[in-house]
C-alpha cells in the first residue's frame, strides 16, 4: 500500500537546515497497523505528514496504492486524502467553531456526500462512540477524551483506507487512551491499514509491527511479539 | 518606564515590518491628503480677509424683475456710492469700480492687450487695503492717473522707477502712473493689475438710476448696526432717486409697474462673503463655490476617519499577537492603568510618526496639487498656529486611535493569556467589522460620487448646444482693424482651410452682457416687453456658427431693410407668445439717456432660430435676439477640418499687415467652451484623487484586517485542508465574510450617495440621470476591490502545506 524510495525532507529557516528524512525506505501493506517510534525529532510526525499527504518530501519518492504522489500537485494530493486518508492528532485539531456533530460531518461535504448519507453516518459513529449526546455542543465543552472520540469518528467517516495517528493517545489519561486504543485496534480489525506515532511501548504494542527511527532513518522494525 | 515602553514599541515596529508599514502608511496617506486638502479650504475661506475692515465693508447687489427677466447682478447705479456716503452718516467711506474689459496698454511702441484693468474712485484705498509702494493714498483724485501693481511695473518698465511715467491706453488715451501698489493677494475676490482714475469719466457721473453698471462696496462706521442700517437705504433711495427716475421713463410710477410683479431690490453682501457665496450677473471675476468648500470639507474628514479607523482595527486585531506579553506584564506586578499609559504611548509614537511622514508626502505633492488646484499654497511651517493645531490634532488622533485597543488589551486576565489560546471578544469582533462596514460605506459613496460628478461634466462637454463649437477659431479685439475689417475678411477666405468668418458682438459661450427690452408695442410697458440679449452680428455668423433656423430666413446683406430686421430665438418668440412670428414687427430702444424717455424703433421678425446654449448649462436657455449691424467685438472664422496651424499663420500674417502694431490674439471656442466648466473640472479632477486615496487607504486597511483574519484561522484552515478542502472552496471561506460587510456597506451607502448626488445635480439646468448603472458599478468595483485585497492573503494561506498551518499549535 506504502512504498517510500531514498525519501528526503529538509527544513530549511534563515540559519539551520534540518534534515528531518534522510533517505528513508519503507513499506507497509494493506492492512497492517504499524506503529513509529523514537525520540523527540527523529522525523516521526515529518514522516507521517508525508505519508498523509499534508507535507511534500523534498526529493525521494512516494508511492501510495503504487501511484507516485510524493510530487502532486496540492489539488492532487487533496483528492487522494479525501477519500483514502483520516488523520487522527494529539491536540485532536476539531474546528472551534463547528459543533461536535459538524466537525464530524465536514469531510462528507468536501467529498460531495448527500446530506441524508450525511446525518445518517454521524449519527451511527456518534453512537458508536458513545458521545451521541454530545452532538451539539461545541469542542470546547467537552472533555479531552470526548475531543478524541470525535477526532477518531472524523477521521474515519469517509471510510478511509489508511488512518494516520499522531500520538492520539498524549493529551489523555490512561483509560481515555485505552479507550481510543481500542477503538483503533477494532478498526484494524475490520481491514483499515494503520500508522500510528507513539512515545509509549504499550501503545506501540498494540499494533503488529514497530518501526523505530533515528535522525531520520528507519533503524530497526520489529514484529510485535504475539505476531512472532 | 517610558523608556521601556519606548523600546517595545519601536521593536514592534520593527519585529512586525508589513504591519507596521500598512498602520503607519495608511495613516501618513491619510494625514497628508487630509492637509492638502484642509490647505484648499482654508485659502477658500480665507478671501478677502486681508483687509483691515473686512468685517464692516459690504457689496450692493441688486435684483431686478423686469420684462420676463428676474436676475441678480453684482453691480449697481453709478450715483450709488456717492448718495451713500452724502445721504447716510453711518457710512465711512465708498468706493466704486467699472469693468471696462481689456485694452491694449503701450508704453513706446509696443502694445500688449491688459485684462486685469478696472476703472475706480480716488477712495479706493480708505476701503480696501492695498500697499502702496510709491505714490500716495490720493493717487487716484486726478483724472487719467493711474495705479499699478508691481509685476505691471516690471513689464513695462523694467527696473526703471515708474512713478511720474505715462502709459497709453487703446492707441490714443495717456495716463499718467500716480501710484505703485505690492501686487494683490491672491485670496481676494477681484484682482487688478491697473486702477485707473474715474474722476472725470463720463459715465462716472451720468447719475442715471436704472443702468447698473458698478460693482459699489461701503465701509460702515465702527458699532453700526448693519440690519438697522439695511432696513433705511433701499425705501431712501428709491423715494429720493429711483422712483422719480422710472417715472420719467417710463411714464408710470413705481408703485404702479410693482403691481405687475416687477421690481427692483438691492440687497448688501458681506465683502467675506462674496467669494464663495456670490454667484451673480456681472461679478469682477468667477468666485469659488461654498458648496465645494463643503464637499472638500468632507472628503478631508472621511479620509482622515478612514485613516484612523485603519488604525484601530489593525491594532486591535494585532492584540491577540500580543496576550502573552500583557500576561507577563501583569504577573509581574503592571497595573491595568500602566499598560493603558504603554499602549497609548505606542499609538501616540506611530501616529507621530505618521504625522512627519504625512507631512513630508504632503509637501512633495504640493506643486503638482498646486497646478491641479490653480493655487499658490504651501504649508504654513513658519506659522505658530499652524504647528498647534497639527501638533494637537495629532495627539488627538493618536488617543483616538489607541484608545480602544489600549482599554481592551490591558483588560486581558493573565491566566487566560498565560494558559489557553485568548478567543476573540464577540463584541470586539462587532466592532471591527462595523468599523469595516463604515469604511467601505464610506468607500461605495465615493465612488458614486466621483463617477456622477464625471458623468455630468462629460455630458456637459458632450452635449448638444444647438451650434458647432469645433473648428472655430476666435479672433479677439477686432476694432484693432479699423477700417480694414472687410478687408480683412475678405483676405481671410482666400486661405482654402478657411470656410467663412463673421463679426459680432458676442459668441455663444458665457460673457458679460446685458439684457435690454424689446417690446410687442411701441411704448414700454411691464406686460408687453421681453427682457433679452440683443446680439450684433454680420450676414454670415449664422451659417458660421451652424446656428438652425427653425423658420423664417437669415440675414440678406442685399436687403436694404434688414438693417430693422429682427432674428429671434424659440424662447424669445414663446415669451413673446407670438404664433405667427415672422413678418410681425416689434420694437426696440435706441440709445436712450436718463431723461429721454424710450425712443422705439419697429424691427420686422424675419426669421425664428432654434433654441442653443449660449450660457453655462447651470442656467436656463434666455431669449435672445439678432441684429444686423456693423460690430467689432470679435471675428469668428470657421475652419475645415484638419490641422489649423496653416490657416492661424495666415490669418496673423495678413493681421500684421492691416493691423500694424496691434497684438493678434486667437483662441478656439471649444477652449472657452471648457473654460466655463473649468472650476468643475478641477474640482472633478481633485475630488477623483482624493476619493481614490480614501479607497486605497481603505484597502490598506481591509488588507491588514484579512491578514489577521486569516492567521487566526490558520488552524482552521490546515484542518479543512487535511479533511480534503479545496483552495478555491477556502478563498470563498475567507473572502465570505469580508464579502458580507462589504454587501452591508453597499445596502446603506446607495441611499445616502443617492441623495448627495442629486443635491450636487440640482444646481444644474442641464443634467444626467443619476441612474442605477453608477451604482451597479460602484457595487461591483467596491466587491471586486475587497475581493481582490482579501485574495492575497487567503489564496496564500490556501496554497500552503496544511502541516505549516497546524503546526503552530
Amino acid at each position: 500500500m506504502i512504498r517510500t524510495v531514498n525519501l528526503v525532507k529538509v527544513y530549511q529557516t534563515d540559519e539551520v537546515e534540518t534534515t528531518a528524512l534522510n533517505e528513508l525506505n519503507l513499506e507497509i501493506k494493506e492492512g497492517e497497523f504499524v506503529s513509529v517510534m523514537g525520540p523527540s525529532g527523529c522525523g516521526k510526525s515529518t514522516l507521517l505528514n508525508v505519508l498523509g499527504m499534508i507535507d511534500s518530501p523534498t526529493s525521494g519518492e512516494y508511492y501510495f496504492m503504487n501511484q507516485e504522489i510524493g510530487h502532486l500537485s496540492e489539488r492532487g494530493r487533496s483528492n487522494i486524502r479525501k477519500h483514502n486518508l483520516g488523520f487522527v492528532f494529539q491536540s485532536f485539531n476539531l474546528i472551534d467553531e463547528l459543533t461536535v456533530f459538524e466537525n464530524v460531518e465536514l469531510p462528507m461535504l468536501y467529498t460531495k456526500v448527500a446530506a441524508n448519507d450525511r446525518k445518517a453516518r454521524v449519527e451511527e459513529l456518534l453512537e458508536g462512540m458513545n458521545i451521541m449526546h454530545r452532538r451539539n455542543h461545541f469542542p470546547q465543552q467537552l472533555s479531552g477524551g470526548q475531543q478524541q472520540r470525535v477526532a477518531v469518528a472524523r477521521a474515519i467517516v469517509n471510510h478511509p483506507k489508511l488512518i494516520l495517528a499522531d500520538e492520539p493517545t498524549g493529551n489523555l489519561d490512561s483509560t481515555n487512551g485505552n479507550e481510543v486504543m481500542r477503538i483503533l485496534t477494532k478498526l484494524n480489525e475490520e481491514g483499515t491499514t494503520i500508522v500510528m506515532v507513539t512515545h509509549s511501548q504499550y501503545c506501540a504494542e498494540f499494533g503488529n509491527r514497530i518501526i523505530r527511527m533515528l535522525d531520520g532513518k528507519v533503524v530497526t522494525e520489529n514484529l510485535v511479539k504475539q505476531y512472532l | 518606564m517610558y523608556k521601556n515602553y519606548i523600546k517595545i514599541a519601536l521593536r514592534n515596529l520593527t519585529r512586525n515590518k508589513s504591519n507596521s508599514v500598512i498602520n503607519v502608511l495608511g495613516l501618513s496617506i491619510g494625514i497628508a491628503g487630509c492637509l492638502l486638502i484642509m490647505l484648499w479650504v482654508s485659502d477658500e475661506l480665507s478671501y478677502d480677509n486681508w483687509n483691515s475692515k473686512a468685517d464692516r465693508t459690504y457689496r450692493v447687489a441688486s435684483e431686478i424683475n423686469f420684462a420676463g427677466t428676474h436676475q441678480s447682478y453684482a453691480v449697481s447705479p453709478a450715483p450709488l456710492a456717492q448718495a451713500l456716503v452724502s445721504d447716510f452718516p453711518e457710512v465711512e467711506s465708498a468706493v466704486r469700480f467699472r469693468d471696462y474689459g481689456s485694452f491694449l496698454v503701450k508704453r513706446d511702441v509696443q502694445n500688449y492687450k491688459e485684462e486685469d484693468i478696472v476703472f475706480t474712485d480716488s477712495t479706493l484705498f480708505d476701503v480696501f487695503d492695498l500697499k502702496l509702494i510709491a505714490g500716495s493714498k490720493s493717487a487716484l483724485t486726478e483724472p487719467n492717473s493711474v495705479v499699478i501693481s508691481e509685476t505691471a511695473a516690471l513689464k513695462y518698465f523694467n527696473n526703471e522707477d515708474a512713478l511720474g511715467k505715462t502709459l497709453t491706453f487703446d492707441d490714443n488715451e495717456v495716463y499718467e502712473i500716480t501710484g505703485i501698489i505690492k501686487d494683490m493677494p491672491e485670496n481676494s475676490h477681484f484682482r487688478f493689475d491697473f486702477f485707473v482714475s474715474l474722476t472725470g469719466g463720463q459715465e462716472a457721473n451720468n447719475g442715471i438710476w436704472v443702468s447698473n453698471n458698478f460693482p459699489t462696496y461701503y465701509v460702515l462706521k465702527k458699532g453700526v448696526d448693519h440690519k438697522a442700517f439695511e432696513a433705511k437705504v433701499f425705501p431712501h433711495l428709491l423715494e429720493k432717486y429711483i422712483g422719480p427716475q422710472i417715472e420719467n421713463i417710463m411714464g408710470a410710477t413705481y408703485d404702479e409697474i410693482a403691481k405687475s410683479g416687477a421690481f427692483i431690490r438691492y440687497f448688501y453682501q458681506p465683502l467675506r462673503e462674496i467669494h464663495l457665496h456670490s454667484d451673480l450677473v456681472a461679478e469682477l471675476a468667477p468666485n469659488g463655490n461654498i458648496q465645494y468648500v463643503w464637499i472638500f470639507l468632507s472628503a478631508a474628514i472621511f479620509i482622515l476617519i478612514i485613516a484612523v479607523v485603519n488604525f484601530m482595527n489593525l491594532t486591535t486585531a494585532k492584540s491577540a499577537l500580543r496576550a502573552k506579553e500583557i500576561g507577563l506584564r501583569k504577573v509581574m506586578g503592571s497595573l491595568k492603568s500602566n499598560l493603558i499609559s504603554q499602549f497609548l504611548c505606542e499609538s501616540l509614537i506611530l501616529t507621530f510618526l505618521a504625522f512627519l511622514l504625512g507631512l513630508a508626502l504632503a509637501h512633495i505633492s504640493l506643486p503638482a496639487y498646486n497646478q491641479l488646484a490653480n493655487k499658490n499654497l504651501s504649508i504654513p511651517f513658519s506659522n505658530p498656529s499652524f504647528w498647534t493645531i497639527a501638533l494637537s490634532g495629532t495627539f488627538l488622533i493618536g488617543l483616538l486611535a489607541g484608545s480602544y485597543p489600549a482599554f481592551y488589551l490591558s483588560g486581558f486576565k493573565p491566566i487566560q493569556t498565560l494558559t489557553g489560546r485568548l478567543s476573540d471578544k464577540k463584541g470586539n469582533v462587532t466592532l471591527r467589522n462595523g468599523l469595516v462596514v463604515f469604511q467601505f460605506l464610506i468607500a461605495v459613496v465615493l465612488i458614486v460620487a466621483t463617477m456622477g460628478i464625471r458623468k455630468q461634466l462629460s455630458y456637459i462637454q458632450n452635449k448638444k448646444l444647438g451650434f458647432d463649437r469645433q473648428h472655430v477659431l476666435v479672433i479677439d479685439d477686432a476694432y484693432a482693424l479699423g477700417n480694414n475689417k472687410n478687408a480683412y475678411k475678405k483676405r481671410l477666405s482666400e486661405h482654402p482651410s478657411i470656410v467663412m468668418s463673421s463679426y459680432s458682438s458676442y459668441l455663444p459661450v458665457p460673457s458679460s452682457r446685458s439684457d435690454s427690452p424689446l417690446c410687442k408695442s411701441a411704448e414700454i410697458r411691464e406686460d408687453n416687453c421681453v427682457a433679452m440679449q440683443n446680439w450684433d452680428i454680420d450676414e454670415d455668423y449664422i451659417k458660421t456658427m451652424g446656428i438652425e433656423l427653425k423658420e423664417g430666413r437669415d440675414f440678406n446683406i442685399a436687403m436694404a431693410t434688414d438693417s430693422q430686421a429682427v432674428i429671434l430665438n424659440e424662447t424669445a418668440v414663446k415669451l413673446f407668445g407670438l404664433e405667427d412670428p415672422v413678418g410681425k414687427t416689434i420694437y426696440g430702444s435706441a440709445d436712450a439717456g436718463p431723461d429721454a424717455g424710450f425712443a422705439s424703433i419697429p424691427l420686422k421678425i424675419i426669421g425664428v432660430a432654434k433654441d442653443f446654449h449660449y450660457e453655462s448649462l447651470r442656467e436656463n436657455i434666455r431669449a435672445l435676439g439678432f441684429m444686423l449691424n456693423e460690430s467689432s467685438g470679435s471675428l469668428s472664422v470657421k475652419l475645415t477640418p484638419g490641422n489649423p496651424s496653416e490657416a492661424i499663420a495666415h490669418a496673423e500674417r495678413s493681421w500684421k499687415e492691416l493691423a500694424p502694431g496691434q497684438p493678434f490674439s486667437y483662441r478656439f471656442m471649444d477652449e472657452s467652451f471648457n473654460n466655463i466648466y473649468r472650476t468643475e473640472l478641477r474640482v472633478g479632477t481633485i475630488f477623483s484623487i482624493f476619493s481614490g486615496l480614501g479607497i486605497f487607504i481603505a484597502c490598506l486597511g481591509l488588507f491588514g484586517l484579512a491578514a489577521f483574519a486569516t492567521e487566526k484561522r490558520t488552524r482552521e484552515i490546515g484542518i479543512r485542508k487535511v479533511l480534503g478542502a479545496t483552495t478555491f472552496g477556502i478563498v470563498s471561506l475567507l473572502s465570505k465574510d469580508f464579502l458580507k460587510l462589504v454587501f452591508l456597506a453597499l445596502i446603506i451607502a446607495v441611499p445616502i450617495a443617492w441623495y448627495l448626488m442629486s443635491q450636487w445635480l440640482s444646481s444644474f439646468a442641464y443634467k444626467v440621470n443619476v441612474g442605477y448603472s453608477i451604482f451597479i458599478f460602484a457595487g461591483l468595483s467596491a466587491i471586486l476591490i475587497a475581493l481582490f485585497t482579501v485574495s492575497y492573503h487567503s489564496i496564500r494561506s490556501a496554497i500552503a502545506n496544511p502541516v505549516d498551518s497546524i503546526r503552530n499549535e
